[in-house]
């Protein structure tokens, strides 16, 4: 009796495990580049006979580093364009002046994954005025260049992603955007800055010169956190370290600008919360 | 909470040594009236019958009277047993032969709070050659053996019932057994109800925050399949709430255990495994601790732990020749464990963390005991078990919380080893000389591996767990005298262990802590070694037909490799009872007698600790009705109302002061 009702089981149990693993055939889909991605606009570049689509991660842009998918499509016959040369010119107008903001153009001409990753850093919100992205394209496929022009609204966040100083050790103003984490878990995170400072209101190079020393703080309770690595530059003003948060809830990450010896600014901090 | 709970020894058993002694380092305390039944005359291989309690003592009080014992303590309930001052993960706490984990992350919960008196037939504590046979560990095993239906009078109803009072604590004790059997099938079924207030201490001041409830119930079914063979069911739950720890900064709200167990026996005298035991278990418990009652707490948090085994093993004796006898064991079992913490506070999002990682651990191994008699005086031992224990953190969330510490791979495997040799020999008829060799190794515990900020009230620090801990490793001498004659025996134990790799926490400055108001961050470390010697002594003697006296004895010291003393190691202590026994009344007094401790380390957060003595006096008395016994116990404990604590108390919180008691026990 005993016996059979072992084999039984193994019965059901082998046939369950034997429909379960051969229910998980999947046809493979084609591929779509921007899946995830929301359309944040998209227009004609007149002239270069190209339609601009402007994708980005989140849902709204917000102030602080913003990475922005663009795709190049034919506008004749709707194919992709995968090879062209992107300028952007973000502009801040606020009526008495107007001003650009830091921006990394494609780095590559060549469309990687048939699109065309860049980025604008908006140092301030649309309260302040109107923002307003070009995006100059030269096609390869005709050699015609033309630009689509759009404008922006940019709100401010519930934890500001981006702060700006004036260096005490030479006057100048830099601007500083947190990108990494924009997950944050606790546990070991990647921690990235970009840091830009204005030369003039047009020009705003990325910075490779300063130091940054990362503290992270829990002020509720009052501790920190173990084995941080602090940012160092790694190119065009991306600052990249490791932040480890012990616990979830609010975190206060203190930064400290350094210029060789001499403090470039002490009192910058981001707020982190989840 | 020892002289609280203790109703105990009401009787010196007379002692006997059998012709088939187990082994020369395990001790078995009966725990309940013994009634030797033909299977437990078998089974009671018996060593020493020392103490035969009622069933108002806690398990904690039966143990506090061996001489390897003490009790780590920080509340009235809830302490920690410590073998010759290994403890905790050194040790292992096994009820029945199942493996059981406590949920606390501050170790508040040992396995023996879940367990009551009533719950067990009896207590099996091995040291030294032989503490390794049921699971590699360097300090030595306590089994609690649980008590058994009985097929004693059949197709009735027989058991107790006891009620108790104790003053100094105005606790309440409330237990029963029920017994019935039919032909084939026998039942057993008891609970016990504890509700204590917080507890006066010598003096008359109010210990805030040492009051507990709990309630416990079991029932255990047999199925006599053939004489020699049988089944047996068991479980047992165990409910604690508004449990306090004047030591602690919280208090627990709820603490339960659900324990399982289904088994098969054999037992054939006259074949050649002539014992034989297979089981099937599984336990749950779970474990919220609770501060909202906590005046002045800076930031109120939730702890709740999880703890999970499921397990088998299988285990029997095995006679080889009139001089050889072969005990062995397989088992394999795998437990997980979890324990989070939220904090709280207005206004900002809470925060969460996990201080016990989700992780598990599966261990399999096997163990022998060839023993062999060469003559008539002389014996031979040899023990031997191996392990294969894993450690695995089970989810993205734990992994990403140990990384922080150790970015490495956190999983592990390892292989135990342990090996013993025991020899003896009597001399001059009423001497028994025993000397033993041991090498055992202990993995390190989940809180030791994987703990995320574990905060430990005696030094103020946060703990971190370290994967990369090597194991624990004893090499240990034991040495032994024994003196028998008649009803009198005089044991003389000395031992000495050299522990590599010996675990503990090292200051780590550079960390800031997280528990609010602590000194800093400790991250257990191995140091390369620590010293542990010390010598036990109990005398039994009769001295009249109606005078019992037993007295014991013990002394421990340890130092690290700089020569360091070692935490948690107690003092000279002595306790001597007297009892006289006359027809149905007795009259028993006691002391307790501790010399003060100044070898301690102040690194572990300790201070010197007086020295005391405290006197106790019970007695009972015995009426006989028909079919019925009715039993009347009363007592006072430290009489002179002594205000006092022990080395191992945490916070140097004082015990209970004088605690008058009654109970009445009626015996069906």
């Amino acid at each position: 009796m005993r016996k059979h009702l072992i084999y039984f089981l193994f019965v059901v149990i082998t046939t369950t495990v034997l429909l379960i693993s051969c229910g998980k055939d999947e046809v493979p889909e084609p591929e779509n580049p921007t899946a995830g991605l929301t359309k944040l606009t998209e227009g004609y570049a007149a002239g270069a006979a190209a339609k601009v689509q402007v994708y980005m991660k989140e849902s709204t842009i917000t102030t602080g580093y913003t990475k922005l998918y663009i795709q190049l499509l034919d506008s004749v016959t709707g194919n992709r364009i995968e090879e062209a040369h992107i300028q952007l010119t973000p502009m801040m107008d606020m009526g008495a002046m107007t001003h650009s903001s830091p921006y990394e153009n494609p780095a590559s001409e060549e469309a990687i994954n048939h699109l065309f990753p860049c980025s604008v850093t908006f140092i301030m919100s649309s309260m302040g005025g109107t923002w307003t992205l070009k995006v100059s394209v030269h096609n390869y496929s005709n050699n015609k260049e033309g630009a689509f022009t759009f404008p922006l609204t940019v709100t401010e966040p519930a934890k500001s992603k981006q702060k700006s100083f004036t260096a005490q050790h030479n006057g100048a103003k830099y601007f500083i955007s947190l990108i990494e984490p924009s997950k944050p878990k606790v546990g070991i995170n990647d921690m990235e800055l970009a840091i830009y400072k204005k030369a003039s209101m047009m020009s705003w190079p990325a910075d490779s010169s300063l130091s940054v020393i990362l503290t992270p703080e829990m002020p509720t309770m009052g501790h920190g956190s173990p084995n941080n690595v602090n940012p160092v530059h790694t190119g065009n003003g991306h600052y990249k370290g490791k932040v480890n948060f012990t616990m979830t809830g609010y975190w206060k990450l203190n930064l400290d600008f350094m210029s060789g010896t001499a403090i470039a600014d002490t009192t910058q901090f981001f707020d982190v919360e989840f | 909470m020892k002289s609280v709970y203790v109703f105990i020894a009401f009787s010196i058993t007379p002692f006997f040594v059998s012709a088939q002694e187990k082994s020369d380092t395990s001790r078995i305390v009966e725990l309940k009236e013994i009634q030797l039944s033909s299977v437990q005359k078998n089974a009671s291989q018996a060593v020493v019958s020392f103490f035969k309690s009622s069933n108002a003592s806690t398990l904690e009080d039966i143990l506090t009277r061996l001489p390897e014992f003490s009790l780590v303590r920080r509340g009235a309930y809830g302490m920690e047993p410590s073998i010759r001052s290994f403890s905790s993960g050194q040790i292992n706490v096994l009820v029945d032969g199942m493996r059981i984990h406590g949920a606390c992350t501050d170790k508040m919960d040992p396995a023996t709070i879940y367990i009551e008196p009533v719950n067990l037939d009896n207590l099996q504590a091995q040291t030294g050659s032989n503490g390794f046979m049921y699971g590699s560990s360097i300090g030595g095993t306590v089994n609690m053996k649980m008590a058994e239906p009985d097929f004693r009078d059949n197709k009735k109803i027989s058991g107790n019932i006891s009620s108790g009072y104790q003053s100094a604590a105005k606790s309440l004790f409330e237990s029963a057994i029920l017994n019935y059997s039919s032909d084939k099938w026998a039942f057993r079924a008891s609970s016990t109800y504890r509700k204590s207030d917080a507890y006066l201490s010598g003096g008359g001041t109010v210990i805030n925050f040492s009051q507990f409830e709990k309630i416990n119930y079991s029932l255990s079914v047999k199925y006599q399949h053939c004489p020699h063979t049988w089944y047996k069911a068991d479980i047992l739950g165990d409910d604690g709430w508004n449990i306090s720890y004047p030591a602690l900064p919280m208090d627990v709200g709820y603490a339960g255990a659900r324990i399982a167990s289904l088994s098969y026996h054999s037992e054939y005298p006259s074949k050649k495994i002539y014992k034989w035991v297979a089981k099937i278990y599984a336990n749950k418990i779970r474990h919220f601790m609770d501060d909202s009652k906590r005046p002045n707490v800076p930031m109120h948090m939730d702890m709740p732990g999880l703890s999970k085994t499921i397990g088998v093993y299988t285990e029997g004796e095995l006679k080889i020749n009139k001089k050889q006898n072969l005990q062995f064991r397989a088992d394999g079992s795998t437990t997980f464990l979890k324990a989070d913490m939220t904090m709280h506070q207005s206004g900002q999002p809470d925060m969460y963390m996990l201080t016990w990682p989700d992780n598990r651990r599966n261990q399999f191994g096997i163990s022998g005991s060839w023993q062999l008699s060469l003559d008539s005086t002389t014996k031979l031992q040899l023990t031997a078990r191996a392990d294969y224990i894993d450690h695995t953190l089970t989810t993205e969330e734990a992994k990403d919380h140990v990384s922080i510490f150790s970015p490495s791979a956190n999983d592990r495997n390892d292989i135990l080893k342990n090996l013993s040799f025991l020899g003896s020999k009597k001399i001059l008829k009423a001497f028994k000389a025993t000397l033993s060799f041991s090498y055992s190794e202990r993995m390190p515990t989940a809180g030791e591996l994987f703990g995320f900020y574990l905060f430990n009230a005696n030094d103020n620090y946060d703990y971190i767990g370290n994967p990369a801990l090597k194991t624990e490793k004893n090499l240990q001498a034991e040495v032994s005298l024994q003196y028998t004659k008649k009803q009198n025996r005089v044991q003389l134990t000395g031992f000495i262990s050299r522990i590599s790799d010996y675990i503990l926490g090292q200051v780590e400055p550079s960390f800031s802590h997280m528990t609010i108001g602590a000194s800093g961050v400790k991250t257990y470390s191995n140091i390369p070694f620590a010293l542990i010697a010390g010598i036990e002594a109990s005398t039994v003697v009769k001295p009249a037909k109606t005078i019992d006296v037993v007295s014991t004895l013990r002394f421990t010291a340890g130092r690290d490799n700089n020569k360091y003393h070692l935490p948690n190691i107690s003092p000279l202590k002595n306790v001597t009872s007297v009892r006289w026994q006359h027809k149905k009344l007795f009259v028993q007094g006691e002391t307790e007698i501790a010399a003060k401790q100044t070898r301690f380390s102040p690194r572990a957060g300790e201070d010197a600790t007086a020295g005391y003595s405290l006197f106790h006096f019970r007695t009972g008395y015995t009426i006989n009705l028909k079919n019925t016994n009715l039993e009347l116990q009363a007592g006072a404990e430290n009489i002179l109302d002594k205000k006092y604590h022990e080395h191992l108390d945490w916070g140097n919180i004082v015990r209970p002061g004088r605690n008058l008691y009654i109970l009445v026990k009626i015996i069906f």
